[in-house]
């Protein structure tokens, strides 16, 4: 560190973050050199709980995982466990749970686009989206019972059946949903604030991105084309039609374009699925009590942040031997890092906004020694010979 | 200047707001709220307590016929409403209330009264 | 002012310490109630007539808080500069004319002199130099690049904001605001009474002249899009971040009163100051000062918040150039009238 230079700490509690978590800014002047992040302030075992728990009850734990995308690691739990039960579930189950993800996605990209306007100052906008997104979350608590923790999917399907006599509600207010998207890019697209402070901030390029394997709408913004839902369809992404958003502006900006565009994109999806529904059963039965057999799956969705991994090992009990969760924010931090070099103190939160983080998701538990620089993890073998140390004190 | 048609004509109109205390909204019906119970209907079977994934239902006295009721802490419910799912005889459900806030941790512990049914004699009579 | 009692009145009461001081918590409701209903949000609500009395209670609250001074903090210019960062501009409003006590119709400002409003300019710079000392002996980082970042902004929109306000002097012929005061009075009558393309060009020229000075007002205030050296989501409140209790009360106020003297700047330099038809001035002073804190207010709510290196070369690129000839054009009208 040269004379100039000096460190800026970002979190573990700083207004830019919601969640703690811990970046360290060497900054020279107004302008960023160098960027630590240190994970790990929002690790809370849930992965460890769920090995303690039948599949039932793990649904509500995964689904705790993060709020917002609360219902995306339900299905990816859901769609992991009958993979290794190998459990068919009925067609609507499918159709309903599409519905549910891509509403979720709606109200989770507007929520971005709140934050990231509120990040670059502009409340007013913030406050007028998040005024809008209640449209969503509304009809999500009318659908599902409550507004943040859906509880839709089920092992075997759904819980909660859609009414048919309010689907023309439903499209109304899936119209009116789109009609101030588009509202909102047209404000983005024009207000000269907002440009200046988007246009050409953190940007990472495509090579970049496929190096440091982003994913998500953050990876999409530099051009790679990586959406789950259409690389490899689950339930029944293979039969809607819709477009493949990506953009090669590689900055915030694109990284608004995608996320608008694909809120258009899962109003269309929404509509259609309104639409197509077919009767039918909701759920398969499936017993709490009710054992797997061996085997291991795993299930990839696209979550509102990117490529979510389940994947669940089961010994032939009724709860998990092992079950693990690959968040899509774990991915995209090494390109967070790299979109944040080089750019002002000024750009830090919207940067830092711009992968949508969800730092709870993320957090794993690794070992640090300071004196030697030297970082490890444990293996399997060594955590359980710590537990019963832990245990028999 | 984008947004100034749009903030003058919020000006002039209602807020989106409701002033909560003093003005509430409608909660949807199925909304995922406040426990009920029915003790006529429980058998203690204590199915509900068993699935409960954060352990927040305790059954008082015992399962089966000696079973007095339930306690139900509303402090480590999720409210996920898989009691409700689970229970054979629709004895407990959730209903919309969901104004839930207390002062003391104890005053959120739902206390649910059962008188046991005496103990039956022939095992044909029971339902 | 005529006898020493007046003049102890003007000053502590009206139109002078308190007037200002709930002059300012007015200001500061109507600002806040306006953004919340340009957001399509209530805005504060519950203490007193639609929440009127919420500034009031925030103070309060404040001087009961706890008062923590950083064991990093260079003390004594960590305590004192919130002290001046509320007296200055408080002294500044005292040469703005309001009200004469002992005429209804008169306007004579407590103290008045040729070149008053070279006095203001000063002032309104000298208070930048007290937040910068406030943000960097707080001994926190986030106060320091706060202050920094405050200086910096002076460099940038200082000069235009001082180049429009002497536009209407050079008008005026005087740099004594009262006098600047009759001569748009006078102006404004002669005008009415033969309508003249030379008097439409002033209207024009000066037009250009109160649009470079909200600007700078804006970001004197650190209102959006120029509240870069407070910046919440950025530098958690700038130079203010280790404020707390009396101190931060005493800040807030001193915004307030700040509120106050640019509203009220506006007024006396570009809307004819209290002058107005049937009512007193302090009334029309009131309505004309008010309009202009619901305008800064307008345009704080309508933008995104610009880089410190967009604002500063942004405010040399354009606004500079756009003072000096706004400054030309009124020096040629002015031979012309």
């Amino acid at each position: 560190m040269s004379e100039r230079e000096f460190v800026i700490p970002v979190g573990p509690q700083h207004p830019a973050l919601k969640e703690p978590e811990s970046f360290l800014f060497t900054v020279d002047g107004e302008v960023v050199v160098d960027v630590e992040a240190r994970i790990g302030y929002n690790h809370r075992g849930i992965e460890k709980a769920m090995e303690s728990r039948n599949y039932i009850q793990n649904l509500y734990i995964t689904e705790r995982v993060c709020g917002i995308c609360s219902n995306a690691h339900q299905t990816a739990y859901t769609g992991s466990v009958e993979e290794a039960g190998g459990i068919e579930i009925p067609e609507r189950a499918k159709y309903i749970r599409v519905f549910v993800q891509e509403l979720e996605r709606l109200h989770s990209h507007l929520l971005w686009v709140g934050v990231a306007a509120h990040e670059i100052g502009f409340d007013t906008m913030f406050y007028l989206v998040w005024r809008d997104r209640e449209l969503v979350m509304d009809l999500l608590e009318e659908i599902s019972g409550n507004r943040v923790n859906y509880a839709m999917p089920t092992v075997g399907g759904v819980r909660r059946d859609l009414n048919k006599d309010n689907f023309m509600r439903y499209h109304k207010i899936l119209d009116t949903v789109a009609e101030r998207t588009n509202y909102y890019i047209k404000v983005a697209s024009t207000e000269k604030t907002i440009l200046e402070r988007a246009v050409g901030v953190g940007y990472l390029g495509k090579e970049d991105m496929i190096r440091l394997s982003g994913c998500g709408p953050n990876a999409r913004s530099s051009g790679v084309p990586c959406d789950i839902r259409k690389l490899s369809p689950y339930l029944i992404y293979d039969e809607i039609p819709f477009e493949h958003i990506y953009v090669d502006n590689g900055d915030v900006l694109g990284q608004v374009l995608v996320r608008v565009l694909e809120t258009l994109e899962a109003v269309k999806i929404c509509k259609w699925v309104l639409d197509n529904i077919p009767e039918g059963e909701i759920a398969v039965k499936f017993n709490p009590m009710q054992r797997l057999p061996e085997g291991e799956a795993a299930y990839l969705v696209e979550a509102q942040r990117g490529e979510l991994i389940h994947y669940t090992i089961s010994d032939g009990k009724n709860m998990p031997y092992r079950h693990k969760i690959r968040a899509p924010t774990m991915a995209n931090i090494p390109s967070l890092i790299e979109r944040l070099k080089g750019g002002y103190i000024a750009d830090i939160p919207i940067t830092l906004a711009g992968i949508d983080p969800c730092f709870s998701c993320t957090d794993r538990m690794v070992f640090y020694d300071e004196g030697k620089d030297k970082t490890w993890s444990w293996t399997e073998g060594e955590l359980s010979k710590y537990r019963k140390e832990w245990y028999s004190k | 200047m984008a947004m100034e048609r749009e903030l003058l004509k919020n000006a002039f109109s209602k807020p989106c707001t409701v002033i909560y205390p003093f003005e509430k909204l409608e909660p949807p019906e199925g909304l995922r709220g406040k426990h009920e119970y029915d003790p006529e209907k429980c058998i203690g079977c204590g199915l509900c307590a068993r699935i409960c994934p954060s352990f927040s239902i305790t059954l008082k006295g015992g399962p089966g016929p000696k079973c007095t009721g339930l306690l139900v802490d509303l402090g480590k419910c999720l409210f996920c409403g898989q009691c409700e799912e689970i229970c054979p005889r629709d004895a407990i459900w959730l209903t919309t209330e969901y104004e839930l806030a207390v002062i003391n941790k104890e005053d959120g512990i739902l206390d649910f009264e059962r008188t046991p049914p005496p103990p039956k004699t022939t095992p044909k009579k029971v339902e | 002012m005529s006898s020493p009692f007046t003049t102890l009145v003007a000053v502590l009461i009206f139109p002078g310490l308190s007037f200002i001081l709930t002059y300012g918590l007015w200001c500061q409701w109507v600002s806040r109630k306006a953004a919340a209903r340009l957001q399509n949000r209530q805005g504060p609500l519950h203490t007193g007539w639609q929440g009127i009395l919420q500034p009031l209670a925030d103070f309060i609250k404040l001087l009961v808080n706890e008062d923590i001074t950083p064991a990093a903090a260079d003390k004594p210019v960590f305590n004192y500069s919130p002290i001046a960062v509320f007296a200055l501009p408080l002294a500044a409003t005292f040469l703005i004319p309001i009200q004469s006590l002992t005429n209804l119709w008169g306007w004579d400002p407590i103290v008045s002199f040729e070149g008053d409003l070279i006095l203001i300019l000063f002032l309104m710079s000298v208070v930048i130099l007290a937040v910068f000392l406030g943000g960097w002996s707080s001994g926190s980082l986030f106060g320091a690049v706060g202050a920094t970042r405050a200086a910096l902004m002076m460099l940038a929109y200082e000069i235009p904001l001082g180049l429009v306000a002497i536009g209407p002097a050079i008008l005026a012929g005087s740099l004594q605001i009262s006098k600047i005061v009759d001569w748009q009075v006078a102006s404004v009558n002669a005008f009415f009474r033969a309508p003249s393309i030379q008097g439409l060009a002033v209207v024009g020229v000066l037009f250009i002249g109160v649009v470079i000075y909200v600007i700078c007002l804006l970001a004197e205030l650190e209102l959006k899009p120029f509240d870069i050296s407070e910046a919440e989501t950025e530098i958690v409140h700038g130079w203010q971040v280790e404020y707390s209790g009396k101190k931060l009360a005493l800040l807030n106020a001193g915004h307030d009163v700040k509120m106050v003297l640019a509203a009220a700047l506006v007024t006396s330099l570009f809307l004819g100051g209290p002058a107005g038809p049937i009512l007193p001035p302090f009334v029309w002073f009131i309505l004309k000062t008010t309009f202009c804190v619901l305008v800064l207010t307008n345009l704080s709510v309508l933008f995104a918040r610009f880089r410190i290196d967009q604002m500063v070369s942004g405010a040399w690129k354009y606004l500079v150039p756009l003072a000096v000839l706004q400054v030309m054009a009124v020096v040629a009208l002015s031979g012309v009238i």
